[in-house]
């Protein structure tokens, strides 16, 4: 049995479809393809695929991960040619490796995210970057923020996810070019935040009167793992 | 490949499944509007998720596709969000493909399945930027056709087509495309070429008719044009191996209501259950070869990916030598681990034995329709199955695993009494005490009960529908006898949206006001149950001056005039009388009549 971890890209004309839409449209491509796929026993058996980690409604991606298994051996090229003609060319199949089919699952490695928000031009809020950069220094310096979540029974929690956003700056850019702001967030098993939040509680603590939403454009750069406590690309040996 | 417009981008972040707005789906046809003469849009006035559910969507698409010379886009209802930024921001309703405007094409054609959805309709043309009214319509405007099984009677949306296609359209429609880029050589104006267009059979154009009322009844339908023909026959595909159907549908990235490949065994019902409208406009039956069928499978499967296959017709267990074809498929699909179904299945051993044998995993539900609890009056409808053979086949269901069953019922039938309501608890109550003793496991049952709705060309059309308070009184016996009953599921529909489909399903032309009103009042979506406003549709009613239960409980006689009468589906009223005279005269006839 083979295991081969891939690399894609999300591009914009795809961006709108969900995580199990994902999900299906990689399940069926992979079954026109013919690549020899395996599923696992009993009642009802299910395709042997995973994406690393959900990417949400409206965000383009650089470098996602998924993996398959395979019942026969396929070397990482043909496997990239072969899913490459049942994939529409938003979803851009890069490259792909044999993976150690012990090793954990690809889900389970992630870490953490790197997400770029891009602020649009048009029909926007009106507040100056300075006064962006300024709200960002007040949230984080924040101790707690918290989110609602509803747990089972419908009991109501709060969890604080300030601890999640490792890391939240804006580039330095000139007058000209739009403002754009990178957020590090922990994702995965061990819990996360969604980048939709981060920025919403950022436009809180801007608090603008202009009554313009702002319009971001999300794109999640790139997914890390962790190595000896240290973030890690899962890119690393591709 | 298309680039969604900058416009329609910026909106889409906003809304809920903004998937449902941007086409390019998988096996999507993609064709350069340069050179192709004629241009048309399938509006499906539902959600996206419904309509690409829907089957007649994907055989159009194919058959119009297929054909170099001509192209079919889709389009879909936007949900309320999207319908509000697009008012907001000025963007007309656009086809997935290309993102033009439906003004922009020669036809915009509408699939009318559900009388709820005729507001939907006049939404979407009003969203589109097209006259509501087809006389107010300029030379430059689309052609505005309907087609589906609510052209069967489509009196009360008559002012607003241009025309009507009766029937199955996916031999006829490519053919009617190719002629009127004949006919537009001629450079005729849209009055000529209706009329031209009148001539083909199958097509109906409403203009050239108008109704005669007198005492609220109607008394005539007179000719405008005395060349329009006196009756419109529909359409019909006579062999289904040749007629088109997609080896390739369109595979929707959101999940749709029907996410499978569905091949169609056979078209028609030889049933002739009396309330049932597809039972009779889908006359004859024809079937579809097993060679073709197995071959349309395979073909499916490898072109989509499907890890599901529907075998679909309105009775599966009807097709001959179905055991051999499930034989075959078996062969076929060996290996590509397909979940096979059979929908519409008839109560009895042999369908269980046929779905038991191609289902394969784990024996979760089965659908059946008894559609009435009492032998007498599944007589009445012709729906002919003995209590013996409901626990025979629903015993043999529990010995092969399978661990429950979802039972459809309707009230208010004609004749029915208390007794045949109660009746619908007290049958499930003797299934699940049989279920106990044979099963000694739990078998889940549940219950979904909707309420009649007289249709036209049916045996039942002359029938009125019951006044609402009485269908009221009914759910409520109905609920009274499922109340000591736990681990069985009821649900049942809406009384007043069944209301309102009678009223529309044998309506006339004046309802047409009644339609206009209650668009302008907001009504959309009257399917949804979180939509309708029934206080929005009365007002509508009151504005136009209409009692909507005229309609819905009128009662016609053989001799009335009936607002569909000039619509041939290819059965003649001697078989309708026939059958709505037996059908209260039960005694005489029910031995051997039955097929």
């Amino acid at each position: 049995m083979t295991r081969i971890k891939f690399r894609f890209a999300r591009h914009a004309p795809l961006k709108h479809i969900s995580h199990l839409d994902m999900m299906r449209l990689f399940q069926r491509a992979l079954r026109r393809s013919g690549l020899p796929l395996v599923y696992s026993e009993g009642y009802n058996p299910h395709l042997r695929f995973n994406l690393a980690l959900p990417l949400p409604v409206n965000v383009t991606a650089s470098e996602e991960f998924g993996e398959v298994y395979l019942s026969e051996t396929v070397s990482p090229d043909q496997f990239v040619s072969t899913l490459r003609a049942q994939l529409p060319e938003s979803l851009d199949l890069k490259s792909a490796s044999s993976e150690d089919y012990k090793a954990p699952s690809l889900p389970s490695q992630v870490v953490a995210a790197l997400y770029r928000a891009t602020l649009g031009r048009e029909e926007n809020c009106r507040a100056g970057s300075s006064q962006f950069r300024a709200a960002l220094d007040r949230l984080m310096a924040r101790e707690e923020i918290l989110v609602q979540k509803t747990k089972k029974k419908k009991k109501q929690a709060y969890v604080n996810v300030r601890p999640y956003i490792i890391e939240a700056y804006f580039k330095e850019s000139g007058n000209e070019s739009p403002l754009e702001l990178y957020m590090l967030l922990q994702a995965g098993s061990s819990g996360g935040v969604s980048p939709f939040f981060v920025i919403e509680q950022l436009e809180k603590e801007l608090n603008c009167d202009c009554n313009n939403k702002a319009f971001w454009e999300l794109h999640r750069e790139s997914l890390y793992t962790d190595k000896d406590q240290f973030l890690q690309p899962l890119s690393e040996g591709m | 490949m298309k680039v969604i417009d900058h416009k329609i981008e910026r909106l889409l972040w906003q809304v809920q499944k903004p998937a449902r707005y941007t086409g390019n789906e998988w096996n999507a046809w993609r064709k350069d509007h340069a050179g192709i003469k004629v241009k048309m849009v399938l509006a499906f006035p539902d959600l996206y998720e419904v309509g690409m559910s829907n089957q007649g969507l994907k055989i159009l698409y194919e058959s119009v596709n297929r054909r170099p010379e001509m192209l079919m886009e889709r389009a879909f209802a936007p949900a309320a969000d999207m319908e509000e930024l697009m008012r907001a921001h000025n963007l007309p309703l656009f086809a997935l493909e290309s993102g033009k405007p439906l003004a922009e094409f020669d036809l915009v054609g509408f699939s009318l399945q559900y009388e709820l959805s005729f507001t939907n309709v006049l939404n979407m043309l009003d969203l589109a930027g097209i006259s509501l009214h087809a006389s107010e319509r300029g030379e430059s405007e689309p052609l505005v056709v309907g087609g589906g099984p609510c052209a069967f009677n489509p009196e009360p949306l008559a002012p607003f087509f241009d025309f009507f296609l009766l029937g199955e359209s996916e031999e006829c429609l490519p053919e009617l495309l190719a002629d009127l880029d004949a006919f537009k050589q001629t450079a005729p104006d849209r009055k000529e070429l209706l009329a031209k267009l009148s001539e083909k059979e199958g097509v109906y154009v409403p203009a050239l008719y108008r109704p005669v009322y007198k005492e609220k009844k109607l008394k005539a339908l007179e000719r405008v044009d005395p060349g329009a023909p006196g009756v419109i026959k529909k359409r019909l595909v006579k062999d289904l191996d040749s007629a088109p159907y997609p080896a390739a549908p369109v595979i929707p990235y959101l999940q749709t209501i029907h996410d499978r490949a569905v091949v169609e065994l056979f078209r028609g019902c030889g049933r002739g259950c009396r309330f049932c409208q597809a039972g009779y406009i889908f006359r004859p039956v024809r079937r579809r070869s097993r060679e073709e069928i197995v071959k349309t499978a395979r073909e499916q499967i490898a072109l989509t990916g499907y890890e599901e296959l529907s075998l679909a017709s309105l009775s599966s267990t009807d097709y001959t030598r179905l055991d051999e074809l499930i034989d075959e498929l078996d062969r076929a699909l060996a290996g590509e681990q397909v979940k096979c179904n059979l929908p519409s299945l008839r109560l009895d051993s042999y369908s269980i034995k046929l779905a038991d044998r191609l289902h394969r995993g784990k024996r979760s539900n089965l659908t059946f329709a008894p559609e009435a609890a009492t032998e007498r009056l599944r007589r009445v409808i012709k729906k002919n199955i003995s209590e013996e053979e409901i626990f025979t086949a629903l015993g043999d269901a529990v010995d092969a695993g399978w661990q429950g069953f979802k039972l459809y019922f309707m009230i208010g039938l004609p004749t029915e009494s208390d007794e045949d309501v109660a009746a619908i608890a007290e049958l499930c109550h003797r299934l699940k005490q049989y279920f106990r003793r044979k099963a000694g496991r739990r078998i889940s049952i549940s219950v979904s009960v909707s309420t009649f709705v007289p249709k036209a060309h049916t045996p039942f059309q002359w029938e009125p529908q019951l006044p609402l308070p009485e269908v009221t009184r009914r759910q409520e016996i109905l609920q009274q006898g499922f109340k000591k009953m736990p681990g069985v599921d009821l649900s049942w529909h809406d009384a007043e949206t069944s209301f309102l489909e009678a009223v529309f399903a044998r309506g006339d032309r004046r309802l047409a006001a009644v339609l206009e009103w209650a668009f302008k009042l907001g009504c959309r979506f009257d399917g949804w149950t979180e939509h309708f406003s029934m206080s929005r549709w009365r007002q509508a009613f009151r504005e136009a001056d209409i009692e909507p239960e005229d309609y819905a409980q009128r009662r016609f006689e053989y001799d009335d005039l009936l607002p569909w009468s000039h619509l041939d589906c290819g059965v003649d009223k001697e078989v309708f009388i026939k059958e709505h005279r037996k059908a209260f005269n039960l005694d005489a006839d029910f031995e051997g009549e039955f097929r």
